[in-house]
């Protein structure tokens, strides 16, 4: 794949605490709002912008890795976001750690509508060794 | 809205709630993000090579929402959606077919300079009794909620 091409292969050890990433924008359109709601059996769902993993799309555009699997994920609300909006999300690695011989990286990322409303934080912990899943869980 | 005056006590119990996760709702939920493409949550070969997975797992952001869903339906969703959080820690996946159980019990209550800060910690149990995910949220519930002080 070209994509694939032009994209870095991770190095964990070289991967710095505090890279930030290009700023990600996007259009949230009622359609996907609406699916969201459908997908998490929730009409009154405030909070879309969780499915789209923004705190880690723009690693994903510039790293090639063997997969991940989230660890942990924190969430803050601060406003619903609003149909139509164009949404702003600015992201970056805010840690890396090493437990039981695994590696994991910590992405954070905030976002903001076209209007400067505050709309929430994501912060995730991503195995970088996700065929651990299937050693451990597999069946 | 959120009920006005409302007390909040130590070991008070969350009204949990439930999910029966099915592919289809797992597709909606990747796929309203516009990810159309194969992945481990969504086709079976894929979840092979990545996870070394027989099947497809549920993305651990599912159970946030739902743990998110079950503090916004307790705090109400004016003061929730404003002032909440939630970190929740992924321990077992969770699979299509799967019928998973969040909980929560109030573990603490502190003042902040907009009210109390309410926490709950939370656990996710499929239908095995097995622990699928734990963690904690909580909500700044304005003084404006609370009963008032002596």
């Amino acid at each position: 794949m070209v994509e694939a091409d032009n994209k870095i292969l991770l190095d964990w050890d070289a991967l710095e605490v505090g890279e930030t990433f290009e700023k990600y924008e996007y259009v949230l359109t009622q359609e996907m709002i609406d699916t969201y709601r459908k997908g998490v059996m929730d009409p009154e769902a405030g909070f879309p912008t969780i499915a789209h993993k923004v705190d880690v799309k723009q690693y994903n555009a510039k790293y090639r890795d063997n997969g991940s699997v989230n660890a942990r994920c924190a969430f803050y609300c601060y406003s619903p976001p609003i149909a139509g909006k164009k949404i702003t999300v600015r992201a970056w690695i805010s840690d890396k750690y090493l437990r039981r011989g695994k590696n994991y990286i910590v992405t954070e990322a905030v976002s903001v509508d076209e209007d400067g409303r505050l709309i929430d934080r994501v912060i995730t912990h991503e195995l970088k060794q996700p065929s651990e899943v299937g050693k451990k869980w597999g069946s | 809205m959120g009920e006005l005056s409302r007390n909040y006590q130590i070991d008070d119990d969350i009204t949990p709630i439930v999910k029966e996760m099915t592919q289809g709702a797992i597709n909606l939920f990747e796929g309203s993000a516009g990810e159309t493409g194969p992945s481990q949550f969504t086709d079976e070969a894929t979840a092979r090579d990545v996870l070394g997975t027989e099947g497809t797992v549920a993305s651990g952001r599912m159970s946030l929402t739902f743990a998110i869903e079950m503090l916004r339906r307790y705090f109400g969703a004016d003061v929730f959606n404003h002032s909440g959080m939630v970190d929740l820690r992924f321990l077992r996946p969770v699979r299509p077919g799967d019928t998973i159980t969040f909980s929560g019990k109030i573990s603490g209550i502190s003042r902040e300079a907009n009210g109390s800060k309410i926490s709950v910690a939370i656990t996710a149990q499929n239908q095995k009794g097995d622990t699928t995910g734990v963690g904690q949220g909580s909500a700044i519930v304005p003084n404006a909620y609370l009963p008032p002080e002596d």
